[in-house]
């Protein structure tokens, strides 16, 4: 039941978060070898019945026959687990879980801040049953705070971390980026605050309470911007312009909503460009060229027009320029990069394709992944292997519904 | 023990520099003449990164092979795998080596030129920002980098903590498509390709940028927070509306209940709006600027940015990291100092 290899062999985690920020953070550390257990609640993948198609469609066919174990998104963020589902309301499934906790190295969540303190699984509570846990909490705005118990999603937080300054057509056509990207941000950072924790634990042997906030995950990324205010000039926002590259920008190609980006990175590379594209003054500096920049544009836009995406990018980067197409979902899995160093990877269900880790290094092979797990799937192993419980055990806590493998009727 | 970690390259090696320097360990950078075009001054981009660390302007390769061999942490960011490799990356003796290129060290594409708006090109993000019927809209600022430091960080961290040697290669392009959040499944799976929708979250109703009296609020209504919205709203009887029944209905007559919020907000200030969406406990943000941001009270009452005086001239408030440990914040509180200040360190 350990992970699969890597640097994090030994390293257990129960992990209770959901939606998408908490599991994909936990999935780099089960790729990185944790060991880690799905706590899950009888509803934590939906009811029984789907009223309508998930939005990241279905694993395998249609209307599948145990539809919460077949959420293709939910599949996509949940390798290399076991999934272990617990009823935490109810005085044995609770104690189950603290004696999990007493063998554990991780508890992760990502309820809103009073959650875990409601059921009575707070940090300090699982703290006394193991002193050396690390406890890490993701709620939206944090856990103290005016904001602490505002419901928080990725999108709500976006415009409250000064990016929607910057992004938009212009300063007065702002625009949120409509992908949660507060989430991938907490995710990547609460897989290093976990790893960050455990070598001080490593260290001290005491364990840690971290906390994280989807919010401040946000702010920090515009930490740039917020100091430039602080130093007098306020960055503006300028479309698809860049206040130190020019041109920069999204250029159409051939054929419908098709685009380009490109980027004269320095001097050299808009030399090149010159030497590509009629009617460019190959002398002009960057102050120029930003002068210049709707009449650049108009030039590259006749040039790019004419071509489809792909060869332009070609063409453009064999003379030196920073270039490349603007991908949708099919370019993404035709990209040669992508294949020639095995990102997508057929492990799951029907062979389905998923993204794969970018961490590489020696040890760590994506032939070892295990698909994602059915709801309960291992809630024997779980309780034996980690906690020595017997048969007659674990069916009692069966017979008294406090564990499933299905959906409540 | 101090860890001893070497930085060499451009705003992701400074930001996985700077999650080492606020953890504790001796960061020694290599000042390079450029490191690239970025998103906010050079003062600025310093003070965000560089706090804590020690400066180093050097092109010596005979004393950075010393100081990479006396390390315990080499991270490097290169433009290209020829670029890495003309670095000499593969000669140092660290135990623990990162690199960080843009399309990681092999393949195809490994020596290709980029630039942040390239790569997020390619790696789908922008192809789903901005108006369906206008150019996408690249997403500014260094996401791209601080996301691929952050994950060159954990892989680090892991390998130190389990005392193994390794060479981590993290490509940025390959950090995006790990990054995607449904665009791949959906693709996969549902046979459908995501698109853009402009500030729409589209697959619920109501997700969208709405204009207020004094500015923009985010609304963000998963169907559970339905019933409370028509609260906000002081409008009831849209539970009871036969087109908003269900998100499916409200996807299909987005419009009209779009055209129904965007009514009563308009003569609300952003704080009267911010305050009812509290008090009705529904997901919705303020856009702020970013003077709005510096002053936020949460953030203040949380102790989230961190005081600088290394100019002499009033402090400047520099965010920390989104994560503290016991409460702590992990502050490096001073700008970054000079290599003339503290002995370098040798093998």
């Amino acid at each position: 039941m350990a992970g699969v290899n890597g640097p994090l062999n030994g390293i257990k985690i129960l992990d209770l978060t959901h939606v998408w920020a908490g599991p994909l953070g936990v999935r780099f550390l089960a790729d990185l070898g944790a060991e880690v257990v799905k706590v899950e609640a009888p509803y934590g993948r939906g009811p029984q019945q789907f009223p309508s198609t998930p939005i990241g469609g279905w694993i395998g066919k249609a209307d599948p026959e145990e539809p919460w174990n077949r959420n293709a998104l939910f599949t996509k963020l949940h390798r290399n687990r076991q999934s272990f589902c617990v009823d935490l309301k109810q005085a044995d499934g609770r104690n189950a879980f603290l004696e999990l906790v007493r063998v554990a190295d991780v508890v992760i969540e990502n309820f809103s801040a009073t959650a875990m303190r409601s059921m009575g699984l707070g940090y300090d509570a699982l703290a006394l049953a193991n002193p050396q846990i690390i406890y890490v909490s993701m709620p939206g705005f944090g856990a103290t705070g005016p904001y602490s118990e505002r419901v928080a999603f990725g999108p709500v937080v976006e415009p409250m971390s000064g990016l929607t300054n910057m992004l938009g057509y212009g300063p007065d056509e702002p625009r949120n980026s409509a992908l949660a990207i507060m989430d991938p941000v907490a995710a990547v950072h609460s897989a290093a605050a976990v790893v960050e924790a455990l070598r001080q634990c490593q260290i001290t042997g005491a364990g840690a309470y971290v906390e994280l906030s989807l919010h401040e995950g946000g702010v920090t990324y515009s930490g740039p911007w917020l100091l430039d205010h602080q130093m007098g000039h306020t960055p503006v926002c300028m479309g698809n312009r860049h206040p130190n590259m020019a041109p920069h920008g999204i250029y159409p190609c051939l054929g419908q909503d098709q685009w380009l980006a490109l980027a004269c990175v320095d001097q050299m590379q808009w030399r090149a460009l010159c030497g590509l594209i009629p009617g460019l003054a190959q002398e002009s500096d960057l102050q120029q060229r930003q002068k210049a920049a709707d009449d650049i544009d108009r030039k590259i836009r006749a040039w790019t027009q004419n071509q489809s995406k792909a060869q332009a990018s070609e063409l453009l980067q064999a003379s030196g320029i920073a270039a490349g197409p603007v991908n949708g979902a099919a370019d993404l899995f035709a990209d040669t990069q992508a294949q020639f160093r095995n990102f997508f990877v057929p492990y799951e269900q029907f062979d389905t394709p998923m993204p794969g880790n970018p961490i590489h290094m020696a040890g760590l092979a994506s032939h070892q992944w295990t698909q994602c797990p059915d709801l309960g799937a291992n809630n024997h192993d779980v309780l034996s292997q980690w906690l020595g419980y017997g048969d007659a055990q674990i069916s009692a806590l069966e017979d008294a519904g406090v564990l499933f493998n299905r959906p409540p009727d | 023990m101090v860890e001893r970690v070497l930085e060499i390259g451009g705003y992701a090696a400074g930001y996985c520099g700077r999650l080492f320097a606020r953890a504790g360990a001796d960061v020694v950078r290599i000042q390079m003449d450029s490191v690239g075009p970025a998103w906010a001054s050079d003062e600025a981009m310093s003070a965000f990164l560089h706090g804590g660390k020690r400066l180093l302007s050097t092109a010596d390769g005979q004393l950075i092979a010393e100081l990479a061999n006396a390390a315990d942490i080499l991270i490097v960011e290169a433009q290209t795998a020829n670029a890495l490799s003309a670095m000499d990356f593969d000669g140092f003796s660290t135990p623990v080596k990162l690199a960080m290129t843009p399309f990681g060290r092999t393949g195809p594409k490994c020596n290709w030129n980029a630039s942040g708006n390239v790569m997020l090109a390619m790696g789908g993000y922008t192809h789903l920002m901005g108006d369906p019927d206008r150019a996408p809209l690249s997403l500014p600022g260094h996401y791209l980098e601080f996301q691929t430091a952050a994950l060159g960080y954990t892989a680090i961290n892991a390998c130190r903590m389990a005392g193994q040697h390794k060479v981590i290669d993290l490509g940025m392009f390959e950090t995006l498509l790990a990054l995607s959040q449904f665009t791949s499944v959906r693709w996969q799976c549902a046979g459908e390709q995501r698109e853009r929708h402009g500030s729409d979250f589209w697959y619920v109703v109501p997700s969208n940028l709405f204009v207020c009296a004094d500015g923009w609020v985010y609304l963000n209504i998963v169907p559970s927070f339905w019933d409370p919205l028509t609260v906000f709203l002081e409008r009831p009887e849209l539970l009871l509306d036969s087109r908003f029944l269900t998100n499916d209905l409200r996807m299909e007559n987005r419009e009209a209940l779009h055209a129904i919020v965007g009514e009563i907000l308009a003569p609300l200030s952003k704080a009267e709006i911010f305050a009812r969406a509290q008090a009705c406990r529904i997901p919705l943000g303020v856009v702020q600027s970013f003077a709005e941001v510096l002053d936020d009270p949460h953030l203040q009452a949380r102790s989230f940015f961190a005081h600088s005086n290394a100019r002499d001239v009033q402090p400047w408030r520099i965010p920390e990291n989104p994560y503290c440990i016991n409460g702590e914040r992990r502050t490096v509180g001073l700008g970054p100092s000079t290599s003339e200040q503290v002995p370098l360190w040798r093998a």
